[in-house]
Formats: C-alpha cells, sequence, structure tokens
C-alpha cells in the first residue's frame, strides 16, 4: 500500500490538489517528509499539512485484525504445516514446519542441511495421506548441490511402500522445480517472478539453498558499505512471499569462525573470563554467515552441529518452542534422529554452533 | 509571537510582512477578503491564516488576573504526583522484572525493550499484550491492546498459549473466582483476550508512518486501548531506508507522535527493538539499533541479554529508578520469573 | 545516577528586594517598554550592576556541577546540558527543580517532551533534603516544593512556540505581583524537538531553530529566569558531539557534557563553553 497513488485516495479536491501540484504522487511521497518538510514542499500551513498527512494515512494503513480473527482464519486454514517425519523435531515444533514463516537452518557444512532440504522437498511433494502438502516445490540451489538421484534414494528408504508403486517417483521428482541462479541478481529477478509462480504453479514449499553462498559472493564484489542492502532487499522479500501465499519457506545459511572482533557483549555487562578449558580439541566456535540483522529476521532457527562424537538438531530460536537438542545422524534414508527426546539446552549455548573437527568434513 | 513564527505557509508568511502585517494585532483586524485581496491569495486561504492567526493571539485575551494557571493545560507536581500513585501499571509476567520496572510497564510512558534475536522480545510483547487485560478485580487494567506488527513475528497459536496461562494463572491466585457469577467467569476465556487485541501487518515504512499516524484516530475511537506494541520499530527503517538524515528526521517526527498518543490517551508504548554491533573504544559492542539520536525517543529502555545460562533484564534508561537487572524466563505459560527465584515454574524455554 | 545530596550551593545568593526599578537613569522609574523601538539603552554600568543584583546563581543541587558552572544556573542565561542517552540529564533537570523550589527561589516551569518528568522521583529527591533547610514538615514541605513545579508536555515545534507565547504573557501580567514568580525554565529535551526540523532542502527548519533561541534569550533576559535546556550527542567523526549542529552550538551561553561510566552510577561533567570562564 505504500505505492498507493494520492489520485486514488479520493481526498478532498483542495488536498489532492495540492499534492498533485507539488509532484507527491503516491503514499510513500508523502510519509516520508517530516511535517515541516511537507509544509515547505507544499508551500501550505500546518492544518493543511497536517490534514494531507491525516488523510494519506488512513488511507495507506493496512486494516486491522482482531487476534481473534486471525486465530479463526488459522483454524479454518489448516495450519499449513510441513511436518519434517522426524518425531521428536515435529512435536518440539508443533506440527512441523510453519506455513508463512521464515525458518532457517544453519550450520557447518557436510553436516547435513541440504539432505534435510532435500527430505522436506521430497515430502512437500506427497500426497496428503502420506503427510505431505501434496503440491510443488520451488527449490533454489545457489550451490548445485541438488541431487535428483539422492532424493529419491531418501524417498525409496524412506517410504518404500509408496516409490514401489511403478513412475511414482518420477512423478514425484517432477513436482520439483530447481532453480540455480549464478549471481544476486539473478536470484532477485527470479524472485520478482514468484509470485505469480507460485501460485500458478501451486506451490507449496520454497527452500533456498543456500542464502550465504548468494550473498558471499555479493560481499566480495561490492564494496563495504552497500554490503547490506541486497540482503536486506531479499530478505523482506521472502517474508512476503511467505506470508502472501502462506506457505513454509526454508533457507540454510553457512558458518564462518568467530573472531575476536564480534562484539557479543553490551557495553555495560562486565568481561567475562572465559575458561580456556572449555576450549576442547578439535571443537571451534562459529557464528552464522549472515549477520545479526539476518538473524532477527528469522522466525525460526535451526542449528546443526557436531560436538563429543555426536550431531545435533538444536532449536535455536522458535516463538513456540523450548531450547531443545535432538541428537542425528545421516543415513541412506536420510537425516534419522536418534532420540525422539529433546536434550534440554542450557540458553545461551544454544546460540552456538559448535563443530568438532573429526569426521564432519569427510560426509 | 511573532508572524514569522506562525504555523502558516512559506510564501503566505512572506507576502504578510511585504504587505505590512508586521504583527498579529495588524493581521487580527483584517478581513478574510481584505487579506485575500492584499495577499493576492484565494479568500479560503486569507480565513486559515486568519483562524491561525486568531488562534495564536486568543491566549492574550484568555489572560486575566488568575495566578493559579500559569500555562494553560500545565499541571504542577503536587498534583501529577498523586495522579502516578493512583495509576497501575501492566504486569509483565515476572514479579523481578516488575520490580525493576518500578511495578511493570508504566502508562503514559514510551518504553523500549531490545535484545538479541531469540532472547524473548516478541515473547514480551505477546505477554503484555495479554496482560493489559487482566480485568481490574483481578489487579489488571482491563485496557485492550494494539499490536503492530512489521516483522511477520506474531504467531497466533502461542498467543492463545500465552492466554491461557495468564487465565490459569488468575485462577490460582484468585481461587474463590471459581464461585463467581458466569458473567465474570465468561470473561476468563482465551478467545476473550484475543478478541481485544488489535492487529495491524505493516510490510513497509510507509505503512509504518502511516498507521502511527492514523492510531490517533484509532485510539480516539477505540479508548480502551492501554497499550500499544510495535514489534519491531526498527525492521523496515533498517531495511529501506537510504538516506540517513531524513531517516532520523522522520523517526524523531515518530517517537514525538508516539509521545503524544502515550500523553493522551494514557496508555503505554512499547517499542521493541534489535541489536546491532557498533565500534566504540576499540571494540565491538552490542547496541540497540537506529542510532544515536533515536536513543535518546524512549522514557525507559530495558534490555534483554543472556546472563550464563539466564535470561536477564537490564533498566538502562529510566527518569525515576535506578539502573538494575534482573533474571527472567519464558515458559510454555509465558514470561515468569526465573528457577531459581522462589516462585515455581514449568519448564524453561 | 548523580549524587542527589543537598548541598549549601556555592551561588545561592539572597533573594533581592522587590522587583521595581533598578534599571538606572535612562529607564527612569518607569516599566521596560520593549514595544516602542529604540527606546533602550544601556550602558555598561547599568548592565553590571544589573549583572550583581539581578542575575542571580540557582543551585543545581549537585555541589561539583555548580562549582562548574561557576555557582549554579545563572539568571538570565541559557545552559545547555548535553550527554549520551541514559548520562543523567534528566535527572539534573529534576533536582535543579527540586532544589530551586525548595529554597523557594520561585517556579519551576518544566517543558517535557519525553514523557520523563516524573514526580516521584522529584518527591523522592525532596524528602531527601535535611529537614532543617527549611522548618516546616516533611509533608508539608513536600507540597509546597512540588506546588511550585509545573509541568508542561510539549510536542512539537509549533506547540512549542505557543507555549513560550503564553509564557511571556503571563510573565509579562506578573511582573507586578512580586511571589510566584517564574525563575528557572527547563525544557527536556530540545532536541527532540528540534531534530525532525533540522536539515533537510527547506531553509524554514533551521530559521524555526532560530527562531527558538531567540524567544528563549529573549525570555532568559527580560524575565530574569535561568533556562536550563537538554541536547542530544550524536556521532562525530571519531567522538560524539552534541546534536543539532553549528547554528545552534552559539546558542547557549554554557554548556555542560555530562557522561556515565557505564554500569556504575558515576557520572562526570565537563564544561564545554562558558562564557564567563576562561580556560588556561
Amino acid at each position: 500500500m505504500a505505492n498507493k497513488l494520492v489520485s486514488e485516495m479520493r481526498l478532498p479536491p483542495h488536498l489532492a490538489h495540492i499534492l498533485a501540484a507539488r509532484r507527491l504522487t503516491t503514499a510513500k511521497d508523502v510519509l516520508s517528509l517530516p511535517e515541516v518538510e511537507l509544509m515547505g514542499v507544499l508551500d501550505a500551513g500546518i492544518h493543511t499539512a497536517r490534514a494531507a498527512v491525516a488523510h494519506v494515512s488512513e488511507i495507506a494503513c493496512p486494516p486491522y485484525q482482531t487476534a481473534l480473527a486471525l486465530l479463526e482464519a488459522f483454524r479454518a486454514r489448516g495450519d499449513g504445516r510441513l511436518a519434517t517425519t522426524l518425531r521428536g523435531l515435529d512435536e518440539a515444533l508443533h506440527g512441523g514446519i510453519p506455513a508463512g514463516k521464515l525458518t532457517e537452518v544453519v550450520g557447518p557444512s557436510g553436516i547435513g542441511k541440504t539432505q534435510f532440504c532435500l527430505k522436506l522437498a521430497l515430502l512437500a511433494t506427497l500426497p496428503e495421506c502420506y503427510g505431505g502438502l501434496n503440491g510443488r516445490v520451488l527449490y533454489i540451489d545457489t550451490e548445485s548441490k541438488f541431487s535428483s538421484r539422492r532424493m529419491i534414494e531418501i524417498g525409496e528408504k524412506s517410504f518404500p511402500q509408496i516409490f514401489r508403486q511403478e513412475g511414482l517417483a518420477q512423478k514425484m521428482a517432477g513436482r520439483i522445480l530447481v532453480l540455480r541462479p549464478t549471481s544476486l541478481s539473478e536470484f532477485t529477478k527470479s524472485l520478482e517472478q514468484m509470485k505469480v509462480t507460485l501460485l500458478q504453479h501451486d506451490v507449496k514449499l520454497l527452500v533456498v539453498d543456500s542464502m550465504a553462498a548468494l550473498m558471499s559472493s555479493e560481499i566480495e564484489k561490492s564494496a563495504t558499505g552497500l554490503r547490506q542492502h541486497p540482503l536486506r532487499w531479499a530478505l523482506s522479500f521472502l517474508k512476503s512471499i511467505a506470508e502472501f501465499s502462506q506457505i513454509p519457506v526454508v533457507v540454510t545459511n553457512q558458518v564462518r569462525s568467530q573472531s575476536n572482533d564480534d562484539g557479543y557483549r553490551y557495553s555495560f555487562e562486565v568481561e567475562k573470563k572465559y575458561d580456556s578449558n572449555n576450549a576442547e580439541g578439535f571443537e571451534s566456535h562459529l557464528v552464522a554467515a549472515l549477520g545479526i540483522q539476518w538473524a532477527h529476521a528469522v522466525t525460526i532457527r535451526l542449528v546443526f552441529e557436531a560436538h563429543s562424537g555426536h550431531r545435533y538438531i538444536k532449536v535455536a530460536k522458535s516463538p513456540m518452542t523450548p531450547a531443545v537438542a535432538f541428537p542425528f545422524t545421516v543415513e541412506s534414508s536420510g537425516i534419522i534422529l536418534l532420540s525422539d527426546e529433546g536434550i534440554d539446552v542450557p540458553s545461551p549455548e544454544i546460540t552456538s554452533i559448535r563443530c568438532q573437527g573429526e569426521n564432519v568434513l569427510a560426509q | 509571537m511573532e508572524i514569522a513564527d506562525l504555523p502558516i505557509a512559506t510564501s503566505h508568511r512572506a507576502n504578510l510582512l511585504a504587505a505590512g502585517y508586521s504583527s498579529l494585532a495588524a493581521l487580527s483586524a483584517a478581513s478574510p477578503p481584505r487579506l485575500a485581496r492584499d495577499l493576492s491569495i484565494e479568500v479560503h486561504e486569507a480565513e486559515e491564516i486568519l483562524k491561525v492567526a486568531v488562534g495564536a493571539n486568543k491566549s492574550k485575551g484568555a489572560d486575566g488576573p488568575s495566578t493559579s494557571s500559569v500555562l494553560k493545560g500545565a499541571q504542577n507536581a503536587w498534583d501529577m504526583l498523586s495522579d502516578e500513585q493512583s495509576r497501575r501499571h501492566i504486569n509483565t509476567g515476572s514479579a523481578d522484572l516488575n520490580n525493576i520496572l518500578g511495578g511493570g510497564i508504566h502508562c503514559k510512558e514510551v518504553t523500549e525493550i531490545g535484545g538479541v534475536p531469540g532472547v524473548g522480545k516478541t515473547q514480551l510483547g505477546i505477554q503484555l499484550a495479554i496482560n493489559v487485560q487482566i480485568p481490574v478485580e483481578y489487579g489488571g487494567l482491563g485496557g485492550k491492546a494494539v499490536y503492530i506488527d512489521t516483522e511477520g513475528s506474531f504467531m497466533v497459536e502461542r498467543v492463545y498459549q500465552i492466554a491461557e496461562g495468564c487465565i490459569s494463572d488468575i485462577l490460582e491466585y484468585f481461587p474463590h473466582c471459581h464461585d463467581k457469577a458466569p458473567a465474570g467467569q465468561e470473561k476468563l476465556k482465551p478467545e476473550s483476550f484475543l478478541a481485544d487485541i488489535y492487529y495491524f501487518r505493516i510490510c513497509s515504512y510507509t505503512e509504518q508512518i502511516a498507521v502511527i499516524n492514523y492510531l490517533e484516530k484509532f485510539l480516539g475511537e477505540h479508548k480502551d486501548v492501554r497499550i500499544v506494541i510495535i514489534d519491531s520499530v526498527t525492521f523496515h527503517f533498517r531495511q529501506d531506508f537510504d538516506d540517513m538524515a531524513l531517516r532520523t528526521r522522520v523517526l524523531s517526527g515518530l517517537s514525538l507522535k508516539l509521545m503524544k498518543l502515550s500523553k493522551a490517551y494514557n496508555l503505554a508504548v512499547v517499542l521493541l527493538n534489535q541489536v546491532t554491533t557498533k565500534f566504540t573504544e576499540g571494540s565491538f559492542q552490542l547496541t540497540l539499533a537506529l542510532g544515536d539520536s533515536w536513543s535518546h525517543s524512549c522514557t525507559n529502555r530495558l534490555i534483554l541479554y543472556w546472563n550464563g545460562n539466564e535470561r536477564y533484564g537490564y533498566l538502562d534508561k529510566s527518569p525515576s529508578l535506578p539502573v538494575a537487572s534482573a533474571p527472567y524466563a519464558v515458559t510454555i505459560k509465558g514470561v515468569r520469573d526465573a528457577v531459581n527465584s522462589n516462585s515455581k515454574r514449568v519448564r524453561v524455554m | 545516577m548523580a549524587a542527589t545530596s543537598a548541598s549549601g550551593g556555592a551561588g545561592c545568593f539572597p533573594r533581592p528586594p522587590p522587583s521595581g526599578g533598578e534599571h538606572g537613569f535612562v529607564l527612569g522609574v518607569q516599566e521596560k517598554k520593549q514595544d516602542e523601538e529604540g527606546q533602550c539603552f544601556l550602558d555598561g554600568m547599568d548592565l553590571l550592576k544589573d549583572a550583581t543584583e539581578n542575575k542571580r546563581f540557582l543551585p543545581t543541587g549537585l555541589q561539583g556541577v555548580d562549582a562548574l558552572l561557576g555557582g549554579g544556573l545563572r539568571q538570565g542565561q541559557l545552559t545547555e546540558i548535553t550527554g549520551q542517552s541514559s548520562s543523567g540529564k534528566t535527572q539534573v533537570c529534576l533536582c535543579s527543580a527540586s532544589h530551586v523550589a525548595a529554597r523557594q527561589l520561585g517556579v519551576v516551569m518544566y517543558l517535557d517532551t519525553s514523557n520523563s518528568f516524573s514526580p516521584s522521583r522529584i518527591a523522592r529527591i525532596v524528602d531527601g533534603f535535611p529537614i532543617s533547610l527549611v522548618r516546616e514538615p516533611k509533608n508539608v514541605r513536600l507540597e509546597r516544593v512540588m506546588s511550585s513545579i509545573i509541568c508542561k508536555s510539549v510536542f512539537d515545534i509549533f506547540d512549542l512556540f505557543e507555549v513560550l507565547h503564553q509564557l511571556e504573557l503571563s510573565l509579562k501580567s506578573k511582573v507586578n505581583n512580586g511571589g510566584n514568580k517564574i525563575c528557572l525554565l527547563i525544557i527536556d529535551s530540545i532536541s527532540s524537538i528540534l531534530a525532525p526540523i533540522n536539515g533537510g532542502k527547506y531553509p524554514r527548519g533551521r530559521s524555526m531553530m532560530i527562531s527558538v533561541a531567540m524567544i528563549l534569550k529573549k525570555l532568559a533576559y527580560e524575565h530574569n529566569l535561568s533556562v536550563l535546556v537538554t541536547n542530544h550527542m550524536v556521532a562525530g567523526n571519531g567522538a560524539p558531539k552534541p546534536a543539532l549542529g553549528e547554528s545552534w552550538k552559539t546558542v547557549p551561553h554554557v554548556r555542560l557534557v555530562i557522561s556515565r561510566e557505564r554500569g556504575s552510577k558515576i557520572c562526570a561533567a565537563t564544561v564545554l563553553k562558558h562564557t564567563l570562564l576562561v580556560f588556561a
């Protein structure tokens, strides 16, 4: 509604006239000026300026709903969640990856993020009677890691009863649209066309694997300063897609090692002494590659990490869920939880990402 | 007041001075048609100028021998004190947090709450939207809430859960209310709590400005709203505003509007803010987003942070209370006291 | 927060005789007539006399700050306190208001732009004063002190013009009735009001800022007010600097920067500019 035309707002004639005369054509033009500047642009008195702002604001402001109406709509719609079929994780997430929200999967390379995404993609294509969403999947593969063969293998191993049927595997695989943008601008372009595509093709899941790859190549190219900008744009666009079409959006993120400059303290906090004994063996401290601003924007963050010989999925940020971790392994049928009982994680450890040197990269 | 300070168009002001209207007295003696002729403007424009001028001059007439009121609309601190002491505060759900906040979130003030992702800002926001509705007979304000969501992080199932948690706590603290009339019972349903949260979903900074402007009218029509929560005030302004100087001006204008709303409609404004890193004194530190100028635009500031394994709230700014910090926890039921403080709790989130 | 204990304010001069015609030869015994142009000629002797007799220092209640200010908040002058967010600017304002009111120096007018005028904080400050300061029961004193602090919320520049205009009118009408005269005007914070209009393509904003400055100085001078305003700090090149830029910089007579050590309760104050003192 930001770009709503002033001429279509049915303002009182004298206001409409004065705004048009000064080329303030959209709500954005009118509202992004402070009051006094608007008086200057319009060459008008305070009453006229305030009346114009009040009128335009009322029209540009989206309508409100009560939370109860949201709840009823939510219940009527069905929740549209995508169950991961990992029982413990599904329980922790109240049924799976939620629709209309951004879910992030972050972890070191080789830990199983792509495996997780492949499985989700497959699940979304399955008929509803098998717990799927019976729709298409848009899979944006920026690192050329998508493998149909691996996906079918996961499918055959996890749902032998379905894949025994002739041709079904092909049909399922055919429902996944893979895009391989090579640059951010290409990605941006495909995102723009996406809103239409999503509705036309009955897409029920959007996966971006990985977001960070796209960004890191871009960051190297562009000088500092503008660095955050394309990311911000992509971020708000992904969010609006999720909400607009009410589908789950899953985005993967890489990690980088934590540099000493990373301030994770407020100025009022006393400097904490880190126990040097804590840094055992090969363990290194990692942080998500996309910074804090990105972390603010995702609704659910799943951290994949490895330590003390096990891999864990941690629910690091979720408005619904306690901080829990689940040990897992990657098998031919995809990711398997070793236990459906979540381990309570003493928070802030929940936000840390650990990666034990051994055998993770070997995968 | 001088002609130069009148809130009228710049060109009109110049014309007035050029036409020889140098004082308010001279101006108020003029008739609209005459003024229109002198300035060669439309009569309705002349009327508007006169209206403004007369308004500015009126205070002169009202200025009688009454010595008690020095200024129209001003109050002395003694009256304000008794007003303040009679006010109730909005419970955060955690007694320790309430304690450092002087009883909870205050009406007529703007409170900023910031913290790292996942520390519980949205949780606290939702909790406040529910707690403001606790009926008066159970020690609450019995008000309604406006929730302005700029990030899409408002999950209605979670709101329902927190409402249930709030109700079960009320029933626990006031066991006698089971015997009350069904009318009283009627109110204590999660659905009725949800029905009194007005939710705006904002998708751009233009809409965010629009909604804040529109609130003036909306609150005039919904006088029982006691809290306005913006979650988060940062997102769109950080996202797509390029002219930083203009952003500062727009934001400071918005903050004054919010101050005005909170005072005029006797409600609490709660602004959730993100954090960012900033290079000061030779190292990177966490600080709330939107810059130095914005940091002045709240009455109180609460920073949520991790201290070891616990979530803490730190009162960073307040005109009336000392700097302090206290632990809290986020549970299935919502925001509550931390485990090791003396009240019992369910499961840590 | 800053130390709030009462102190014998260094520069608190006794109350002068009731105002009248001590403006010397030029004006005679008549009221000042600023409406007629060019009638007010004062020579240096008059100004000196005026300065020593009328321009008192009002105590901030903070010994260190008073000392830095050369005695306190001088009447007829504009004092600015600037500092980072939560450095204690509002505390200095509240503290000054309580002290000035408690010593019966006059009425305090407090213009609040950020809803941070806290009556309960003032009550606590007043409660902490030694009882011997004025011989009266605590609760009577509290009511008296708090009744002479008047607060008004101001949320935009036009409000501010309106309020200052009214204030001027009421000051003029009270020239003769002696008691209850306003002696301290506090604006906390002036920069919140001026920030939305400061900058941009249109010169109107800047001219309004200058206009505010002129009005404040005029009020201060003509009605013997101390004016205390607070200002933000913004990021400059490297170190933070006071907001509102170069054109505002020349306005206050005295500029004080305060800062608070993060995580501690100690505040430090530094004078940036003072028209009466010379820096070695």
